[in-house]
């Protein structure tokens, strides 16, 4: 036997692969985040460079810890880590400590993803994980904050908006910013909040790659804007104010982390908006997309049971139950 | 030019210009034939012949009575030399009756018969009699396909070839394309059906051109246009093109009124009807980036890869020759191939098997020989499925690969089960566009072996 082994490839089949890889994808989604960053590196300069340093050099820091402890091969060629870093980093203002974001990025990148198994196996998504975590749990080190105070770097005035989110600006009916101006850019709120429409160009972009399909945004921002109208509030501004379009392009898109299938995606989008309205409107005016994609991370397995489609010829065997049965000239095709 | 096709699947690059225009050649006869009893599905055959005996070309050497098998015939003059289990192309070991060749093979004889004239019975003896099996890939005995328990309406050509490189149906339409449509003719007088279809992927306008031709004014046989899409010529997918009918899960093809042949099974039933000629020979597409001389070939059943890839002028770059043919056993250079030749694949890239020696014997179902080289060879290293769904919506079943692929990985069977598994018909699709690289048919197979062995049980 020995003398016959030619020591080639065995594997099984198919013996041919499509050259995209999952880093391909990141690759495409960093990206497509490109423009909302650079929007708000023009608004925020060094307080937003700097934001995104931090969380990208924690993110990989972290990964390469916990797969270290873990004793996994360490896998930062795929993106995934760098990418939830970005994500973090904008999900906070730039005025935010930096130790903040740091621990959000800590926290999803180590606690969950690493510790779920790793990219492909966490259940949250761990940029959003990260972010709430670190607010839920901001009372306890708000000590450790005073005391760390003077570590913060200074760039300068910051030309940001700080009494609030236009979000929160809204909801409390003052000093609403003009609509064109939260569509473009505005320097309020989240570096993801600068411009809605530089994560809509991001969008479109990731849907023209196929990385996502249009169902959940399109489900989330249409029943954003019936709920708005139901509840008496203006749709326009609940869309673009907020964390609704980063929540519908990238959040609620994130593949590990979303429904599979269509009817899936859009039964997932219209639930992320009912609840993203009942938190913002009756409740607190932040965070309200956070939690409620967050939550409905929670029913993805439930929801994607329920939508399986039907096999290849299930439809078909229903239809012509009683003309499967008797002489096939019964149902000869028209052509 | 109004091409039709069925859902998802996946447009793959072809690789067909190797091999697609290079004419159908025999090539020279080897020194032994591995004939594994057991190449078809169905129950296997047992040996009629005894070591020492000699056989003539066509002579039948396994029987089998179940209802589900197929007839072997030696494929060459010779003597058996030995009985035993001998490597198969899947990997395992068949048990095998190997002929030494005769220095002198007489030239087999023929009695033409008169097609028109045969009844149903005789033609389902003829190809029973000659071993006749799908010869696409299933080896699906042809006789059983031929007795359906219901009425059928079409008898389908599968004229596809959808699987990347593989050339020898698309060579065989054109050259023997009478012969192809006059056995299409016998199987659809056998299980009596009206018309006849003919399903051409739109890659191959010459063969359909030819097919025109021949079908001039005859009503009952139409040609179908299909798009160049994989897996075409999976006979589920057939069938949704050309007729616009689902097979239900676990349903035949005979359920929806319709049988399904191959090309080169179609013309080996004419051969079988016309001259009695057994299935002994078959032709293949030997291709890839390493072989010197891609082309496609007429072989007998039997003949070992490596004496058909030497035949085809060997490995590029490689003084690879067999070096001592006085002995029985066949020897090769091995190492002078390891960094020539990365893989070789017995069968299409999407579905064949890939293949570390060079002694395993070509079989009826086998259609082509692929050898690529290292740089050619596709990582086997995969990560974490990310759901991106690549595989839901390429999935011509309308399976779960993802779902299948995790629960099978992570010992869940019976999940697996429920999200599809059993109605795979691993067409590779999946793994294709996987971009984490998972090996989800493998995973489909460990899914299929477990259910089986929890039924067993």
């Amino acid at each position: 036997m020995e003398e016959h082994d030619l020591k080639l490839t065995l594997s099984s089949s198919p013996h041919l692969r499509m050259p995209a890889t999952v880093s391909h994808a990141m690759r495409d989604v960093i990206i497509a985040l490109m423009p909302v960053t650079l929007v708000s590196i023009f608004l925020f300069r060094y307080y937003a460079v700097f934001l995104i340093a931090v969380c990208l050099v924690t993110a990989a820091f972290t990964e390469v810890l916990f797969r270290k402890i873990l004793n996994k091969p360490v896998t930062l060629y795929d993106g995934s880590a760098l990418l939830t870093g970005l994500f973090v980093a904008m999900l906070f203002a730039p005025a935010t400590a930096w130790w903040t974001a740091a621990l959000a990025t800590f926290i999803g990148v180590g606690f969950a993803k690493e510790l779920m198994g790793g990219l492909g196996w966490n259940r949250f998504n761990p940029a959003l994980f990260g972010r709430l975590t670190v607010i839920m749990i901001y009372p306890l080190f708000y000590y450790v904050t005073e005391a760390f105070a003077p570590l913060r770097p200074y760039f300068g005035p910051i030309d940001a908006v700080t009494q609030g989110t236009p979000l929160a600006q809204m909801i409390q009916g003052v000093n609403l910013p003009p609509l064109s101006q939260l569509f473009f850019a505005y320097p309020g709120g989240s570096l993801s909040e600068t411009s809605a429409l530089a994560l809509l160009v991001g969008g479109v972009f990731l849907i023209a790659r196929k990385h996502i399909t249009w169902h959940t945004p399109v489900a989330i921002i249409g029943t954003v804007a019936i709920m708005a109208l139901i509840l008496g509030e203006s749709p326009l501004y609940h869309i673009i104010a907020g964390g609704v379009m980063i929540g519908a392009f990238f959040m609620a898109t994130d593949w590990v982390t979303s429904p599979i299938t269509p009817k899936g995606k859009v039964i997932f989008g219209v639930a992320i908006g009912i609840l993203l309205m009942l938190f913002r409107v009756p409740l607190a005016p932040t965070e309200g997309m956070a939690f409620s994609i967050l939550i409905m991370n929670f029913f993805v397995p439930l929801i994607d049971r329920k939508t399986k489609r039907p096999k290849f010829g299930e439809v078909y065997e229903k239809q012509f139950q009683t003309l499967l049965k008797p002489k096939a000239a019964a149902y000869e095709v028209d052509r | 030019m109004t091409v039709k096709t069925f859902n998802r699947g996946v447009f793959l690059p072809h690789y067909k210009k190797l091999s697609e225009k290079i004419p159908i050649k025999d090539i020279s006869l080897p020194d032994e034939v591995v004939i594994p009893l057991h190449q078809h599905t169905g129950a296997p055959c047992h040996a009629v012949v005894k070591v020492g005996d000699i056989v003539k070309t066509g002579q039948v050497i396994g029987e089998c009575d179940a209802y589900v098998s197929a007839l072997t015939h030696a494929s060459i003059d010779g003597t058996v030399v030995a009985i035993e289990p001998r490597p198969y192309f899947t990997g395992s070991v068949v048990e095998s009756i190997v002929i030494k060749v005769a220095s002198q093979q007489a030239e087999p004889k023929w009695v033409e018969r008169d097609i028109e004239k045969l009844t149903v019975d005789e033609i389902k003896a003829a190809v029973r009699g000659a071993g006749i099996v799908g010869m696409g890939g299933a080896a699906f005995p042809t006789q059983v396909k031929l007795s359906p328990p219901k009425e059928i309406d079409a008898v389908i050509i599968n004229a596809c070839e959808c699987e990347p490189y593989l050339t020898c149906d698309h060579r065989l339409m054109i050259e023997e394309a009478d012969a192809m449509v006059e056995g299409a003719k016998l199987i659809a007088r056998t299980v009596g059906a009206p018309r006849i279809v003919l399903g051409v992927e739109a890659n191959k306008p010459d063969g359909i051109e030819k097919l025109q031709e021949i079908i001039k004014g005859n009503s009952s046989i139409e040609i179908v246009i299909l798009d160049v899409k994989y897996p075409q010529g999976a006979e589920k997918q057939l069938i949704k093109a050309t007729m616009d009918r689902e097979v239900p899960p676990g349903k035949l093809p005979f359920d929806v009124g319709v049988v399904v042949q191959n090309v080169a099974t179609a013309i080996a039933v004419y051969e079988a009807c016309r001259f009695n000629k057994p299935l002994y020979e078959r032709v293949l597409t030997v291709t890839g980036d390493a072989v010197t001389n891609p082309g496609n070939y007429r072989v007998r059943i039997g003949t070992s890869i490596g004496h058909i890839i030497e035949q085809c002028g060997g490995i590029k770059g490689s003084s690879y020759v067999k070096d001592d043919l006085d002995t029985s056993e066949v020897r090769y250079p091995v190492a002078s191939l390891a960094h020539l030749v990365g893989k070789i694949v017995v069968g299409g890239p999407m579905t064949g098997w890939a293949q570390n020696r060079l002694d395993v014997p070509i079989v009826k179902g086998t259609s082509g020989i692929l050898v690529f080289s290292p740089d050619f060879v596709a990582k086997t290293d995969y990560m974490a499925c990310v759901r991106c769904t690549k595989c839901v919506e390429h999935c011509p079943m309308f399976l779960y690969p993802n779902y299948i692929g995790v629960y099978s990985e992570t010992g869940r069977h019976e999940l697996a089960a429920e999200w599809g598994a059993l109605d795979c018909f691993e067409c590779g699709v999946c793994v294709y566009v996987c971009p984490s690289n998972r090996p989800i048919v493998q995973f489909v197979r460990e899914t299929k072996k477990n259910r089986a062995a929890q039924v067993a049980k």
